[in-house]
């Protein structure tokens, strides 16, 4: 177990040192000079020069990535071009609304997967499998921004039932997370019927029914255990779906997250809030897949016990 | 043993594969429907600037959010004009040009570089091969939407091909992935190796050998790929990341139009119906029976069992059940027993069991034998109610201590499993859930046949473990079962199945999977199973030599039905029905062995869908009469001891031979 830790933290430092090294040679090669950025248009070279010297663009690239990586080890990320904020204060201020988003998120989607798939898997050519295979077709070829729009115009503009958009308390949840549902739960389902269907056919499932454990105990330990794992991992690797579908989500219903933030920066050039808001959310979404890897191997011990010995 | 003996390891008889064909036609259906649905597109997509009834960018300001036909507006505008009356009809037919073209450029160019690395990691292995494959693994770890944006968001203008490289050039690892293991598979095979052999250099073989079986996964990947990138390029595209003015995306005409959602509804409906209508028909695209894709996971509908009350099923004659007596301590009682598969409602039944009669005497251990196929474990799983959702028990009846099993409602029945009737399994680590450990999984089955606290419990699983010849039953309560050995597995099953005292074991190939150690361990445990707690044992096997040495009564059984019982010692050493002469005479002893004359018994087991009018055994049988082919002979008792369904002791043969 300690070896598999170890292992896994490796990798998840490499794979953020590269995100952190991507988003550092992106905005030197794209981003322009940020000295130009941050004066009016027609600043002299001198007050140019000096800007540059004071946010250390004046020294060789090498030294500028350590600067860049000690400002990020620090969490000091500079002031936003508009407004002259911190930075980190902005960044970290927007981050639980988009966590408390993904989390609810996944929690009703999960839930929701869950009851529909191993519904249809234990109903298995039923009606309710058929109307639940077309939900997934249907739902996998709806885009999120498409939907969350359609869901503004009818319940919000059509109906007056929901909040738009801006943040109002526990209602404001509703349309977001219907419409990341809709991104998630398609495969979610798929898999959680598939693996449902796979796993009651096991010799052990049989078994635990000949030992006369109830009905109820095989489904809900014996199965629901097994069946469960590939679940998790599709969670994990789903993190990058929910990451890109709070980014559409966030901008359409104007929720003060993290997504919007990065949008709205990159939209007016604010290089230090771009650079913020993304690391911030690739080292999340990093540490989400870390997380789910580290939970997936205590969960199922063959993987735990296998990598120990 | 000849091959044509195959007294081989055990399995239940697979259902037919007719459901098989039925799913293909309806899944070729969908695919045509999501084929024809892309090729649409395409063509709009192409023939756009013939197709568009205006310019996509000519503003006509006095003409602003027009509505469509449906809804009052004229038909020049028949989709009705956005807020710089450009014309809604012509921007969705360029929308689906540039959704076409990015997307299409965008899939090649990840699959060609994934075919690329794919290849030559896959070819090349060792150094090469790890630094791809880790390099793919780190691309995947990074946010790919956080990247797109920051690249596309600082670009001055975005053009096609800066779309094309940013969504295409990132997809190259999932096609590399696939397209490696596909070619590590393949150079093991054996049509490559020879090749390797014959001296076909690198990049023959490539071409010619791996490049053709590779070809077949990549279809369903490129369209799974392809209906992910129409919904990220919209999806950019609606952000402000997207195509710049002049071209024209359907993202961006719903970007467009979303500030007056009230006004022109129309606006934000149309480009999203378009791509909806691009994405579901690659998705039925996808569902083409020749590609062989992981997507496909809706399996099809199996037909759940039901026992249909009264269900009267052509008849055969059942085997002579009068002819045994029933004495009283006479445990288990099976007359005349059938078990049907049937996959689908329109698939031919499978008739894995014929007809079985069968006692089970207090205390008894009774070895049912036979070749695969012979419905031996069926048997058993029809006794304990534990058939397949596609197997049905056609009639017949299963006594057990006074009840009928058959008609008992399976909340009642549940009591029965595991409390009265236990039972083991042939592959014993299978049987454990590999999740739960040894002593979770005991605990839940003492407690769920006796009231009785955790502890206690665990107590008692520690004992059961001790009897089966554990010396650190605590050790091995806390371990999971792919800690163990499959000997040690059984020995645990024994013990989880015996510690709650059931009246009845049945035993399914109990040591098939073992080593030869082990099962003289395992058919120990059994043997003191009876003489310590009088329980009664069936035990099946292939294997006539395991039965003879632990079974007092013996079964024989031939295509689902008994051809000869009785004691062991009888059946063994003086057997009557040439089918338990042929078994026994194909089992290799020692002598058998040196002499170099190990019999066989020519030819297979009958079809086991088919309706066999005679004895099952005749098409093989070296002692075949006319009689065998026309009437079923019933199971009567010989004067040698044992009971024989054999037309050499019937009355049949006499009356059509005079």
């Amino acid at each position: 177990m300690a070896l598999f830790l170890l292992r896994r933290t490796t990798q998840m430092i490499v794979v953020v040192i590269c995100v952190v090294t991507l988003v550092f040679v992106l905005l030197r090669i794209a981003g322009g000079d940020p000295a130009r950025l941050m004066n009016a248009a027609d600043a002299s070279e001198e007050v140019i020069a000096a800007t540059q010297a004071r946010l250390g663009l004046d020294q060789p690239l090498a030294v500028q990535y350590l600067y860049f990586l000690r400002s990020i080890v620090t969490g000091d990320f500079g002031r936003s071009f508009h407004g002259g904020y911190e930075v980190r204060d902005v960044v970290f201020a927007a981050l639980p609304n988009t966590v408390a988003l993904a989390v609810v998120t996944v929690l009703v989607s999960t839930a929701f997967a869950l009851l529909l798939g191993i519904g249809s898997a234990l109903l298995r050519g039923t009606l309710l499998d058929r109307a639940v295979q077309v939900y997934v077709s249907l739902a996998q070829s709806t885009p999120s921004f498409w939907l969350a729009v359609m869901l503004v115009l009818v319940f919000a503009v059509n109906l007056s039932w929901l909040p738009a958009i801006d943040f109002t308390g526990p209602i404001s949840f509703v349309l977001p997370v219907i419409t990341l549902m809709v991104a998630l739960t398609p495969i979610l389902i798929r898999t959680i019927r598939q693996s449902f269907v796979e796993t009651l056919e096991r010799d052990y499932i049989r078994a635990a029914r000949a030992r006369g454990v109830s009905n109820a105990r095989v489904l809900m330990i014996h199965t629901l255990k097994v069946a469960s794992l590939p679940l998790i991992t599709l969670v994990g690797l789903q993190s990058g779906m929910i990451l890109a579908g709070s980014y559409v989500v966030e901008v359409i219903f104007n929720w003060p997250g993290i997504g919007k933030l990065a949008v709205d920066a990159l939209a007016s050039r604010n290089y230090p809030m771009v650079q913020g808001s993304v690391l911030i959310a690739a080292v999340a979404f990093v540490l989400v897949n870390f997380v789910v890897d580290i939970l997936y191997s205590v969960l199922d011990p063959r993987i735990r016990l296998g990598a120990e010995a | 043993m000849t091959g044509a003996a195959n007294v081989t390891m055990n399995s239940t008889p697979l259902p037919g594969r007719t459901p098989r064909v039925a799913s293909s036609m309806w899944r070729r259906r969908t695919a045509v429907v999501g084929l024809l649905g892309l090729a649409f597109i395409v063509m709009v997509a192409i023939a756009a600037s013939w197709i568009a009834p205006h310019p996509p960018g000519q503003t006509d300001l006095s003409n602003v959010l027009a509505p469509p036909v449906w809804a009052g507006g004229d038909a020049a505008n028949l989709l009705g004009t956005d807020g710089l009356g450009r014309d809604v009809l012509s921007r969705v037919i360029y929308g689906a040009r540039s959704s076409v073209l990015i997307s299409a450029s965008a899939m090649l160019i990840g699959g060609t570089l994934g075919l690329i690395t794919g290849l030559i990691a896959g070819f090349f292995g060792g150094i090469v091969d790890t630094v791809i494959m880790r390099l793919g693994d780190i691309q995947l770890a990074l946010p790919f939407i956080l990247i797109a944006i920051v690249i596309l968001g600082m670009l001055p203008e975005r053009r096609p091909h800066h779309l094309i490289l940013v969504l295409g050039v990132p997809a190259w690892i999932v096609y590399a992935r696939v397209v490696r293991s596909r070619v590590l598979t393949e150079r093991e095979s054996d049509y490559v190796q020879a090749a390797t052999t014959l001296g076909a250099s690198g990049f023959r073989r490539i071409f010619r050998y791996i490049l053709p079986q590779v070809w077949g996964v990549l279809p369903a990947i490129a369209l799974v790929d392809l209906s992910n990138l129409v919904v990220m390029e919209s999806t950019l595209s609606f952000l402000g990341f997207g195509l710049s003015a002049p071209d024209v995306s359907w993202g961006q005409i719903l970007a467009d139009g979303r500030g007056s959602m009230a006004m022109a509804p129309w606006l934000s409906i149309i480009p999203g119906l378009a791509i909806m209508f691009t994405v579901l028909s690659i998705n039925l695209a996808v569902e083409s029976p020749g590609l062989e894709t992981r997507r496909r996971l809706w399996r099809l509908p199996s037909r759940r069992a039901t026992r249909p009350a009264g269900d009267t099923h052509p008849s055969m004659k059942p085997a002579g059940s009068a002819a045994l007596e029933q004495p009283e301590d006479v445990l288990l009682s099976v007359r005349d027993l059938a078990v049907d598969f049937q996959a689908h409602r329109d698939s031919p039944a499978v008739h894995a069991v014929r007809g079985v009669d069968l006692d089970v005497r207090r205390g008894q251990i009774v070895g049912i034998v036979g070749e695969s196929g012979s419905g031996k474990s069926v048997t058993a799983y029809a006794i304990s109610r534990l058939l397949a959702p596609t197997a049905r028990i056609a009639r017949g009846s299963v006594h057990f201590d006074g009840t009928e099993l058959t008609e008992m409602p399976e909340r009642r029945m549940r009591r029965i499993r595991g409390r009265r009737i236990g039972m083991i399994f042939q592959n014993p680590t299978g049987s454990l859930n590999p999740v739960l450990t040894v002593g979770f999984q005991m605990v839940e089955a003492i407690r769920s046949n006796r009231p009785m606290g955790r502890k206690q419990a665990r107590a008692l699983a520690a004992d059961a473990l001790r009897d089966v010849g554990f010396g650190n039953p605590e050790d091995v309560l806390r371990r999971h079962p792919f800690r163990l050995s499959g000997g040690q597995n059984q020995r645990v099953m024994i013990a989880m199945t015996m510690v709650v005292e059931p009246e009845l074991l049945l035993a399914d190939e109990p040591t098939t999977a073992l080593d030869v150690t082990t099962q003289a361990q395992v058919l120990d445990q059994l043997r003191r199973v009876r003489d310590e707690h009088g329980v009664s044992v069936v035990i099946i096997s292939h294997d006539i030599g395991l039965i003879g040495e632990i079974a007092d009564e013996v079964v024989v059984m031939y295509a689902g039905r008994v051809c000869e019982s009785g004691p062991a010692e009888q059946v063994l050493l003086d057997p009557q029905h040439p089918y338990t002469k042929a078994l026994l005479s194909s089992v290799p002893t020692p002598e058998v062995i040196a002499a170099g004359n190990l019999e066989g018994i020519p030819g297979d087991l009958p079809d086991a869908s088919a309706i066999i009018p005679g004895c099952p055994f005749a098409a093989r049988c070296p002692a075949v009469m006319d009689v065998c082919h026309i009437a079923v002979p019933a199971l009567l008792p010989v004067p040698a001891g044992q009971t024989v369904a054999c037309h050499l002791y019937t009355t049949e043969a006499e009356v059509l031979q005079r």
